[in-house]
C-alpha cells in the first residue's frame, strides 16, 4: 500500500496556485503542468485544497471493500462525529460503520485520552526541553524533519492516537473473539492525506499496525444515509477528552495543560518554529502545531466547515453523560508508559550532520546569489518555480534555465527585434 | 582582527529601536547556513546567538552591524554597535540582569538572558565595550 498524492495531468491547466501554496516548495511546473517532488512533500494536502480544477486527490484506486479479512476493525477519526447534524448520537455513526461490513469499531478517542495523559507526564518529567512539540500531525513532523531538523529534540515523541488505537483494538478483539493476527484487518477512517502516508511510511521506527486507510469523504454519504434511518438500539462509548483532539487546542486541553500554544495554518506554524529555533518560547510547555485550519477538523477529507464541526463536537462534549463512558484500556496506562508502548522515536534524516566543505558551499550560495541578481525579483511564478530564489536554485542545479523567466525572455525577444 | 582563512563575510545593518524588523538579519543568517548544509545542532546555536546579538543592538544601542563570518572550521558572529556601551560587563553577563526599559520588556524582550545565552552556546566569546560602542565576537566551531 502506498498513498502518494494523486495528480491528474489532464485537469491541470498550469495555474501556479498549488506551487505558490506548497509550504516546502515541492511543486514545479514542467511543460505547463504541476509536478511534485515526493522527497520533500509533507502530504499536508494544501495542493488538494487550493486547486480550482480538482487535479489533485488522495483517494486510493483500490477500495477497502476489496480487502478480505476474516475480521474487520474500523477506527474512525474523532473528526467524523463533527460531520453529522448537531445532536446525532455517536452510536448511530458506529451502527452505520457496522453496516459497511465492519465487525468491530474501536473509538480513536480512548487512545487520544491515553496519549493526553502521557503528554502531561512527559512534560512534567523533563524540565530541560521547552517547548515540547506535539507529534500528532504527520505533516508537522515531516516539516520539522525537512525544514527544522534542529527542532527534532523538541518533539514529544509520542505515537499518534490512531496507532495506539490500532494496537488496543487488536489486543481486545483477539481476547474477545479468539482470533489470530492474520485474521484481523484494521481500517482507519482518515480526515487527511498525511495520516494515510504515515501508515505506508511511518514517522518513527515502528511499522504501522493499520492495514488500510479510508478517506472519510469516500464513505460519508453511505454513513449519512444510514445514520438518518437508524432508530434501533444504541449505546455509544467515546472518550469526551479524546474527542477534543479533533480541533486546535484540544490536545492541550485534554492533557490539562495551561501554558501551551495551539497554532494552525502553515504561515503561523513557520513563524512559531522560527521563534523556537531562535531560542525563544523556552518558557512555554507545549506547542500544539496542526497544519489544517483549526486542526484535524480542517483536514481535506472532512465534509463540513471546520468551525461548524468544532461546534458539533463541543455539543457532544457538553451533552453526553461522562459517567456512562468507560474503557478499561485506560487502566493500563502505567504499564504502557513504562514499556514504551506509547513512544514514537523520531530521528533526523541521515543527510544532516555531515561535515560541510565551506569553500564549495560558499561558492554555491554566491553563484545562486549571482543568478538571483539577474532575475527580476517579481516572484510571479510564471517560470514554473514558486519564486525567483527557487528558480535561481533550480538553475544552479541544472533543473531550469535562465530564460525560463518570462520577463528575461520577453526582453531577449525585444532586443532581437 | 585576524581574517586568516576567512572565506566569506555576510554583513547586515541593524537599526536601533526597530522592533518590527528585529530578527530579520538573524533569520537571513539562518537560511544561509541551512543552504550551506550546516549541522542542525550547530545551526541551532548560531540561530540563538545571532538572534540575541541582533536584539541587543536593537534594544540597547544606537544601531550597528551584524556579521556572519564563514571559515573552513568555524563560524564567527560579530556584532558591532555605535554605543553607548555597557558600563559593567560583568554585571551584564549575569543571568537575569537587564537594563531594558519596561516598555521593551512588555514586548517580550529584555529578560536579561541575552549575553549569558550567547556565551553559553559559543566556543569562544570575546566582548569589548566603551562609550563609542560594543564589539562582541562569538566563535562556533564546526
Amino acid at each position: 500500500m502506498n498513498f502518494t498524492i494523486m495528480f491528474d495531468k489532464e485537469k491541470c491547466i498550469g495555474c501556479t496556485n498549488c506551487m505558490k501554496k506548497c509550504p516546502t516548495q515541492a511543486i514545479r511546473l514542467k511543460d505547463g503542468k504541476a509536478s511534485i517532488d515526493n522527497n520533500i512533500c509533507i502530504h499536508c494536502g494544501e495542493c488538494i485544497k487550493i486547486c480550482p480544477y480538482e487535479a489533485y486527490s488522495s483517494e486510493s484506486v483500490e477500495s477497502h471493500k476489496d480487502k478480505n479479512y476474516k475480521f474487520k476493525i474500523a477506527i474512525p477519526s474523532t473528526t467524523l462525529y463533527g460531520q453529522f447534524p448537531k445532536g446525532t448520537e455517536i452510536c448511530r455513526v458506529h451502527n452505520a460503520i457496522f453496516k459497511l461490513g465492519f465487525d468491530y469499531v474501536y473509538d480513536e478517542s480512548w487512545a487520544s485520552e491515553l496519549v493526553s495523559v502521557a503528554i502531561k507526564k512527559r512534560i512534567e518529567g523533563n524540565i530541560h526541553i521547552r517547548p515540547f512539540i506535539s507529534t500528532n500531525c504527520p505533516s508537522i513532523v515531516r516539516l520539522i524533519k525537512i525544514r527544522y531538523p534542529s527542532l527534532i529534540e523538541h518533539l514529544i515523541s509520542l505515537e499518534a492516537p490512531m496507532e495506539i488505537a490500532a494496537r488496543l483494538a487488536k489486543t481486545k478483539v483477539k481476547e474477545l473473539f479468539n482470533l489470530e493476527d492474520k485474521d484481523i484487518g484494521i481500517f482507519y477512517i482518515s480526515p487527511c492525506p498525511a495520516k494515510m502516508l504515515s501508515v505506508s511510511d511511518p514517522l518513527g521506527k515502528k511499522p504501522s499496525l493499520i492495514d488500510w486507510v479510508i478517506p472519510l469523504s469516500t464513505i460519508f454519504s453511505d454513513l449519512y444515509k444510514d445514520v438518518k434511518k437508524d432508530n434501533g438500539m444504541c449505546a455509544s462509548n467515546p472518550s469526551l477528552k479524546g474527542i477534543k483532539w479533533s480541533y486546535s487546542g484540544g490536545q492541550s486541553e485534554a492533557a490539562n495543560l495551561i501554558n501551551y500554544i495551539a497554532v494552525n495554518g502553515m504561515d503561523n506554524i513557520i513563524d512559531i518554529f522560527d521563534e523556537i529555533e531562535n531560542g525563544r518560547l523556552f518558557d512555554i510547555d507545549f506547542v500544539e502545531a496542526l497544519t489544517c485550519v483549526d486542526g484535524c477538523v480542517g483536514g481535506t477529507f472532512n465534509i463540513v466547515n471546520p468551525y461548524i464541526a468544532r461546534n458539533t463536537l463541543k455539543y457532544i462534549e457538553y451533552n453526553t453523560n461522562p459517567d456512562l463512558l468507560f474503557n478499561d484500556d485506560l487502566e493500563k496506562f502505567n504499564d504502557f508508559y513504562k514499556e514504551g508502548v506509547l513512544d514514537c522515536i523520531i530521528s533526523p534524516d541521515e543527510a544532516y550532520g555531515q561535515k560541510v566543505n565551506m569553500k564549495e558551499a560558499v561558492q554555491k550560495i554566491e553563484r545562486i546569489e549571482e543568478i538571483l541578481s539577474a532575475l527580476p525579483g517579481l516572484d510571479c511564478g510564471s517560470c514554473g518555480a514558486p519564486n525567483c530564489l527557487a528558480l535561481a536554485e533550480d538553475i544552479y542545479n541544472n533543473e531550469a534555465e535562465i530564460y525560463d523567466c518570462v520577463v528575461l525572455k520577453a526582453k531577449l525577444n525585444e532586443n532581437k527585434n | 582582527m585576524s581574517d586568516k582563512g576567512l572565506i566569506k563575510r555576510i554583513a547586515y545593518n541593524v537599526p536601533a529601536n526597530d522592533f518590527k524588523a528585529a530578527g530579520k538579519s538573524s533569520s537571513s543568517i539562518k537560511s544561509n547556513l541551512k543552504a550551506i548544509g550546516i549541522d542542525a545542532r550547530i545551526l541551532r546555536k548560531i540561530a540563538i546567538i545571532s538572534y540575541e546579538a541582533e536584539i541587543n543592538i536593537v534594544i540597547h544601542s544606537y544601531g550597528g552591524n551584524l556579521y556572519c563570518d564563514l571559515y573552513e572550521d568555524k563560524i564567527v558572529i560579530v556584532s558591532e554597535d555605535k554605543g553607548p556601551g555597557i558600563p559593567d560587563i560583568e554585571k551584564a553577563m549575569t543571568e537575569g540582569f537587564s537594563t531594558a526599559s519596561e516598555s521593551v520588556r512588555e514586548l517580550g524582550f529584555g529578560a536579561g538572558m541575552g549575553l549569558p545565552n550567547m556565551k553559553r552556546y559559543s566556543d569562544e566569546f570575546e566582548i569589548e565595550s566603551s562609550e563609542n560602542g560594543t564589539v562582541i565576537k562569538i566563535t562556533i566551531l564546526i
